[in-house]
């Protein structure tokens, strides 16, 4: 299922740049793990901001350590970032669906208040608040982007959820016995996969920007952790002199998560045909 | 950061299925899913263009920024030469001070912006940070050290009208101790301050100290109207070349000449407004636009463009008394050991972390700075030397099976990132694997400061004589060590400069010499001007920025 998706994809041309970005991005952080140009501990004082040249393709910044190789370390970390946040906030999603759809009336509709009322909390807030007793650290990224897209997508999904859960086919599923996780698994997921994979497309492009926007801030990625954001922060004071030092990362972290965010829509039309076929089948074979 | 694609009960859910044959007749699971993917972006089939469109528009915008940066020069041409004295001068700083209530309020903010222009001292200090005249027109001293005379200058007065009698100077003075405002621990030692009537004022002692002149040019020595009735927090009033017209919190000062001004520093230019700016990129760019004429300070690496624009502006670096310690936890569980805190000294590399700075800053070698008594240069004492600190941390007993594993903590905010990382880059290469960990002040303030829990620390030590924090055991250092607070004790009881300074210049060698920290280099201010602003301090301009001389012509 996996690859014929991946390749109704790879059919539209945006489909084809967001994969070969993505497949580019996974490639590098796994180099990355073994080897880069440069050690990134390798710091020389007295070549700080160096131009490009041959030794360091992409310069030096202020330590006087290879940009490039910065850059590739930083892929995995955002890699990592992405995946624990993508995990975080399908899980989290998907349990907040659990509850707005479930039979019982009373917890349903306090979940969709307690989901509407939570969505209103702005993601950098949630990680401010994290960051005091954990310090600067990935898991403030992870848990505070996890925690607002995981709202956003419960809230997104529940449309669809609600109709599968409230359908024929489940009522009898019950009727026979099935337990609640199984109803779940089989019939509610599949259902709303095609609004999951898109909003978790988005969740990812979302959690690099964010990435980048809490390290900024401190709050992100601890110092001497390799990441894009941390090459913006510290390359973005000199902005006035050395303004080829923040553009490295921008550029990266602007052409990945237009990667991302195509990679979704293309995801979507991919699973739009696949998905109507198959609603049809289960009409004609209701009816 | 919060995102929101969800469009769920929107009306047009219906409307929507009808205008798609493809979900028309289908089953009703798939409506929601359908408006979900036509509410996210509604020409899903002009895709490819979309985001070409949208990589397009990145780049350019960022060419343009680049563009503008790189080209974008002063829209208002500095010295352009017409030969006019300006009657305001703009002045950019970087800490502002949250109220002007000198008396109780801390930071060297405030001393920046309001010693020697608002409020004067009993005596002044100079550029090469000597005590110099100002309320007092000259001193003696008795022979026992004990007994402070000083003559006071004739026909002074306040900004109000108010003349400033010898009464004022020695009420400021008691009241200081009195009411323990600001720094008032400093003038422990003095059993009374009392004045003739006439024009003198004397300051006795119970030991004598040879820090009281140098400390009375600070806030001790301020003298204020004892008449006055003013709100100290938005307010100033004070015998100096300047009042303050107007203070808004945490953006700007004005300051305009005071027509009551009695002496010698009467300001030259009518009215100085001083800006703050927290963000150096602002900063910067506001000294370009021409907003303001002064910069200070400006980081080393960001004047380049105005230092390679000669015509325009003029770049000069001012020394100071800031030190970047580096300490080591002399009571912590590994850096007790004296091996590991020379290995160290001698592990640091103190000319690469000067030039990645942009080259500004001097190497220091030891606890007092050169505008300080009793410096010495003590640079030769910890050569870099990696050989030297691999023997020495062998001897420790840590070898690459096992490594010695400090901790840094710092405020990276305050200090940059790059200082943690090169320590860590310069340690790694004789064996000591550096954690650094990154905390705000007030941790480190708890942490560091009041908890002494650390292995090392790193902060700037911005005072003059100081040499006292490593006279006190309990001082965070956590130094102890007997010769050195006996040798400091004596120079504070010296009678002569020369007496003391010898005493001074002693305990830092002994103190530098036992490595309880690193000091690694004396900061040294930059200031960017437009040209044409003459009269601008560089030494010491973040602690004492005198401004009666400043001019500007455009």
């Amino acid at each position: 299922m996996i690859v014929s998706l991946l390749r109704a994809v790879w059919r539209k041309p945006e489909g084809r740049f967001s994969l070969v970005v993505l497949a580019l991005w996974i490639l590098i952080a796994l180099i990355s793990l073994f080897w880069t140009p440069r050690s990134l501990w390798a710091t020389d004082g007295y070549n700080v901001w160096d131009k490009p040249s041959a030794s360091h393709w992409l310069g030096t910044d202020g330590t006087g350590a290879d940009v490039f190789s910065w850059l590739m370390a930083g892929s995995r970390t955002n890699l990592l970032i992405v995946i624990l946040t993508v995990a975080f906030s399908g899980a989290f999603g998907l349990l907040l669906v659990t509850l707005m759809v479930s039979r019982n009336s009373a917890l349903a509709n306090t979940s969709v208040v307690v989901v509407d009322a939570l969505i209103s909390i702005p993601t950098v807030l949630i990680a401010l608040i994290l960051a005091v007793p954990l310090g600067a650290s990935i898991m403030v990224i992870v848990v505070a982007c996890g925690f607002g897209y995981g709202l956003n997508l419960a809230r997104v999904a529940r449309p669809a959820a609600l109709l599968a859960a409230r359908s024929s086919y489940v009522e009898s599923a019950m009727a026979n016995g099935a337990c609640g996780i199984r109803v779940l698994a089989t019939h509610i997921v599949p259902n709303i996969l095609p609004v999951l994979l898109v909003q978790l497309s988005l969740s990812a492009g979302t959690a690099v920007l964010a990435e980048s926007g809490l390290t900024y801030l401190g709050i992100g990625v601890p110092s001497g952790v390799p990441s894009w954001g941390h090459s913006l922060a510290t390359s973005v004071k000199f902005i006035n002199v050395y303004p080829l030092t923040v553009l490295w990362p921008g550029l990266i972290v602007t052409v990945v998560v237009i990667a991302l965010n195509v990679f979704g829509d293309a995801l979507r039309d991919a699973l739009e045909e696949r998905y109507v076929t198959a609603a049809q089948e289960e009409a004609e074979y209701g009816r | 950061m919060s995102h929101d694609h969800g469009v769920y009960g929107d009306a047009d859910a219906t409307e929507e299925q009808k205008t798609n044959p493809a979900t028309g007749a289908n089953a009703v699971a798939s409506t929601d899913a359908t408006l979900e993917g036509r509410a996210k972006s509604s020409n899903q089939h002009h895709g490819p263009k979309a985001w070409v469109w949208v990589l397009i528009a990145v780049v350019a915008v960022v060419a343009i920024v680049i563009g503008a940066t790189i080209f974008g020069r002063k829209s208002d041409d500095a010295a352009s030469g017409s030969g006019q004295t300006a009657s305001t001068v703009t002045i950019g700083l970087k800490l502002a001070p949250t109220n002007l209530d000198i008396r109780n309020q801390s930071g060297s903010a405030l001393d920046q912006l309001l010693i020697g222009n608002v409020y004067e001292g009993l005596v002044g200090r100079d550029s090469d940070n000597q005590v110099v005249p100002a309320i007092a027109k000259s001193w003696t001293v008795s022979d026992d050290g004990l007994t402070y005379t000083f003559a006071l200058n004739e026909n002074m007065s306040f900004s109000n009208g108010d003349a400033l009698t010898a009464e004022d100077v020695a009420w400021s003075i008691n009241e200081l101790i009195d009411q323990q405002y600001h720094d008032a621990d400093s003038l422990e030692g003095v059993t009374s301050v009392t004045d003739d009537g006439e024009n003198t004022v004397v300051i006795t002692l119970e030991a004598p100290n040879s820090n009281l002149l140098w400390t009375l040019t600070g806030r001790p020595g301020l003298v204020f109207d004892k008449d006055a009735d003013y709100d100290a927090k938005t307010e100033a009033v004070g015998s100096g070349p300047y009042t303050v017209s107007k203070f808004v919190e945490n953006d700007s000062v004005t300051l305009t000449a005071n027509e009551n001004y009695w002496g010698e520093h009467a300001a030259k230019t009518p009215t100085v407004v001083v800006k703050y700016f927290a963000d150096d990129n602002a900063a910067v760019n506001a000294l370009k636009s021409g907003d303001v004429q002064v910069l200070a300070p400006i980081v080393e690496n960001l004047a380049e463009p105005f230092a390679s624009d000669s015509e325009h502006y003029t770049v000069q670096t001012g020394d100071g008394t800031d030190k970047y310690v580096l300490a080591f936890n002399s009571k912590g569980e590994k850096t007790s050991d004296l091996r590991v805190r020379q290995a160290i000294r001698y592990a640091i590399d103190h000319d690469e972390l000067i030039a990645s700075r942009g080259g500004a800053d001097k190497a220091l070698g030891g606890p007092i700075p050169s505008l300080d008594p009793g410096y010495e240069d003590l640079t030769d004492l910890y050569p870099h030397d990696v050989d030297k600190a691999k023997e020495l941390l062998a001897e420790a007993g840590y070898s690459t099976e096992h490594p010695l594993e400090l901790t840094l903590t710092y405020d990276a905010s305050t200090y940059g990132t790059e200082l943690g990382d090169q320590l860590r880059s310069q340690l790694k290469q004789v064996g000591i694997e550096l954690t650094v960990n990154v905390v705000e002040f007030s941790t480190w303030l708890q942490d560091v400061y009041t908890n002494h829990d650390y292995d090392l620390s790193l902060v700037n030590h911005n005072d003059s004589h100081d040499l006292y924090q490593w006279a006190d055991p309990d001082y965070y250092y956590g130094y102890d060590n007997a010769e050195v607070q006996r040798l400091y004790a004596e120079g504070v009881a010296a009678t002569s400069d020369e007496e003391s300074d010898a005493k001074f210049a002693e305990a830092a060698r002994i103190v530098s010499e036992d490595a309880p920290a690193d000091w690694l280099f004396n900061f040294r201010v930059t200031t960017a001007m437009a040209n044409g602003v003459e009269g601008f301090p560089f030494n010491m301009n973040q602690t004492l920025l005198p401004l009666y001389d400043v001019t500007y012509t455009a």
